[in-house]
């Protein structure tokens, strides 16, 4: 059974840049590596694939094609498996059940979610419905990770992930900081994973390269591989790959949230 | 590249829903009572007839906040109602358009009540082309939970794509748009009928209808040897009848058997068994067959049920008679070639809940005007 896992956190604050920055020192490593955006905007693989926009799910299905897996599944840095299950224009339709559907058709005419070493579900900063939880609830997702930095209205939307994975009885295996650079960052995350019954596993600095390379459509790993940024990312890929028991958050409440940005 | 299917033409009259074709599926697997996850007004006239066959339908009542907030409690809560209330031995859950667009999952609530009977668990909407979806789904569930063999499950999922074929070729499906038509008078086609009877013309009298409809079609297959029997002509007609008792789901072959024994009773024979009351699909072609070794020679074919699915090979010569419950399938058969259509307006309705032959219009008409003859 692959290592299945989700990255959560607020919009934005960098969960896509940090799944396929993980995914390729993954699969440097010589692990298969799949990972599935299930983001309308379909931004999760485009670095590991030089900048390349590849066909999404939903936009196949739209068009009444009779769906290959070669149609839907791309290699990308590395033998990355990268799929896209694209989506609406925001305003427009209900994404939610995209991801419904595209994931179950995933499931019967590919391979790529089972023969391989890690998944990373790649999902949008709000889950705002049903179908953003679908990877979830279709049993298909088995670690969570949260992504934050230590601001307050992050740690918000991070307790709040809590929340939700609380009530589905998921379990949270483990939090990352990504830094905005605010002050006592990583000690206020840090002191926020353990309380709610997790632990802090990385500290990724803010780092103007994250940024050019993605600009150039690709990640650190492959751009940028001996940069300090890229270790840190490397790192966080063999902690991620690591055997490691996730317990059910315990979320806290409002007031202990605003006292401990205010360390 | 990919390839690209070639796309399906739009067609813009309303036709059978998935989620009912999921119900009656259900109530044929002999399910006690069956949970609409859903809008209160979802499928309701066909849940309200379903109780005429014995079987429960309830909804848990979705409505615009359980579509913001997802349905999960309710649906718990009506899952515990229905156990305490209907001691059932078999439970269906049916999803619905509203409970899985919003990605409710009709598992969590069954995990959670963890019912000691069978639940299964449909997840369709009515958004499929072709309504046979919903079956497969039902009967893909049911296979899951072992109330059906793998056996029986492939031999439905072959008739339903059969049945898929059916209207496409000549049914519901075979056009953009198909206008609803009430058929030809009765009156005037049991007159045409009785009169070649009555010339000692040579009939075929083929009942191939699709499940409990038969218990009305029937009448009119009996209606037609009845007269020829008045008439001295009861040689003159060969009947066929998709009546087989050792194949299907258990309602079904029940059905095949009671319909025989009413037939048996009024001195009815079956000349040819064509097939269970599930094959109406496929037992045409049987029909068929049948017909080109024996009868290509008939003058006349009076076809009840789905005439539609009976290949014109062996009969286009012969003046046809066809029998049909939807007011939308009068043109298509017009079209192949039948004779006369006429529509029992109706039928299904007066056809649950039923265990022995319901009198139809134009078995009525024949039988009146033959009175007179
Ligand atoms: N450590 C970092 N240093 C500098 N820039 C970063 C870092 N991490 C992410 N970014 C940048 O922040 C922006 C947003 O990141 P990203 O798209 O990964 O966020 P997201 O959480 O996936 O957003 P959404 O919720 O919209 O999907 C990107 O331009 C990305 O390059
Ligand atoms: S739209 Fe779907 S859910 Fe709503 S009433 Fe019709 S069939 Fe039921
Ligand atoms: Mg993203």
């Amino acid at each position: 059974m692959p290592k299945q896992i989700a990255i959560y956190g607020k919009g934005g604050i960098g969960k896509s840049s940090t799944a396929s920055n993980v995914a390729a020192a993954c699969a440097d490593e010589g692990y298969r590596v799949t990972i599935i955006g299930c983001d309308p905007k379909s931004d999760s693989s485009i670095t590991l694939l030089r900048g390349r926009r590849i066909p999404t799910i939903m936009d196949l299905m739209r068009e009444g094609i009779d769906i290959r897996e070669e149609d839907i599944v791309f290699n990308g840095y590395k033998g990355v498996k990268c799929v896209e299950i694209g989506g609406p224009e925001p305003g427009i339709g209900c994404a939610g059940r995209g991801i419904i559907v595209a994931i179950s058709l995933l499931k019967k005419i590919s391979s790529a979610i089972e023969d391989t070493d890690l998944v990373i579900y790649d999902v949008p900063g709000d889950i705002v419905c049903g179908g953003f939880v679908a990877p979830v609830k279709k049993g298909l997702v088995n670690e969570a990770y949260v992504l934050t930095s230590g601001e307050y209205m992050p740690l918000y939307a991070a307790n709040n992930i809590c929340k939700g994975l609380a009530r589905l009885e998921m379990t949270l295996n483990g939090v990352i900081c990504n830094s905005r650079g605010a002050l006592n960052e990583e000690k206020i995350v840090s002191e926020f994973s353990k309380e709610i019954g997790s632990q802090l596993l990385a500290f990724i600095p803010k780092d103007v390269l994250v940024q050019t390379c993605e600009r150039d459509g690709f990640s650190v790993i492959e751009n940028a591989p001996d940069s300090d940024i890229a270790a840190v990312y490397r790192k966080l890929a063999r902690s991620i790959m690591g055997k490691r028991d996730g317990k059910i958050p315990v979320p806290l409440d409002d007031k202990r949230l605003r006292e401990l940005t205010r360390i | 590249m990919p390839l690209k299917k070639e796309k399906e033409p739009l067609i813009m009259h309303p036709r059978p829903s998935s989620i009912v074709a999921a119900l009656y599926t259900l109530r044929d697997l002999d399910t006690d009572v069956v949970i609409l996850h859903g809008p209160p007004g979802c499928s309701f006239k066909h849940a309200r007839l379903l109780e005429e066959d014995g079987m429960r339908v309830v909804t848990t009542s979705l409505d615009e906040s359980g579509f913001v907030f997802g349905g999960h409690d309710v649906l718990v809560e009506v899952l515990e109602k229905v156990i305490e209330r209907f001691n059932p031995r078999r439970i269906g859950i049916v999803g619905t358009c509203a409970s899985m667009i919003i990605g409710e999952e009709l598992h969590e609530a069954v995990t959670q009540v963890q019912p000691d009977v069978p639940v299964i668990e449909v997840e369709v909407h009515a958004g499929y082309r072709d309504n046979t979806k919903g079956v497969v789904m039902a009967l893909e569930s049911a296979l899951a939970s072992g109330i059906i063999s793998e056996a029986e499950f492939e031999r439905q999922k072959a008739l339903l794509k059969e049945a898929t074929m059916v209207e496409k070729r000549h049914g519901a499906a075979s056009k953009e748009y198909l206008e609803p038509n009430r058929g030809d008078l009765k009156y005037k086609v049991a007159g045409r009928l009785l009169e070649l009877i009555k010339q000692g013309k040579k009939g075929l009298n083929i009942l191939n209808a699709k499940k409990e409809t038969a218990f009305m079609f029937a009448d009119i297959n009996l209606a037609v040897a009845e007269v020829a029997q008045k008439l001295n002509a009861g040689s003159n007609i060969i009947n066929m009848a998709n009546l087989d008792d050792n194949v299907g789901l258990p309602k079904n072959r029940r059905n095949a058997l009671e319909i025989k024994g009413d037939l048996k009773e009024k001195g009815f024979k079956i000349h040819h068994i064509i097939g269970g009351l599930d094959e109406y699909p496929v037992a045409g072609n049987t029909a068929d067959r049948i017909i080109g070794e024996k009868y290509k020679d008939y003058d006349f074919a009076v076809i009840s049920g789905v005439p539609h699915a009976l290949p014109m090979d062996n009969i286009k010569n012969m003046e046809l008679f066809s029998i049909t419950n939807g007011p939308r399938q009068v043109v298509p058969l017009k079209e192949m070639g039948h004779t006369h259509v006429v529509v029992e307006i109706d039928l299904h309705p007066k056809t649950l809940g039923v265990s022995h032959i319901v009198e139809s219009e134009f078995g009525a008409t024949l039988r009146e005007l033959a009175k007179d003859a």
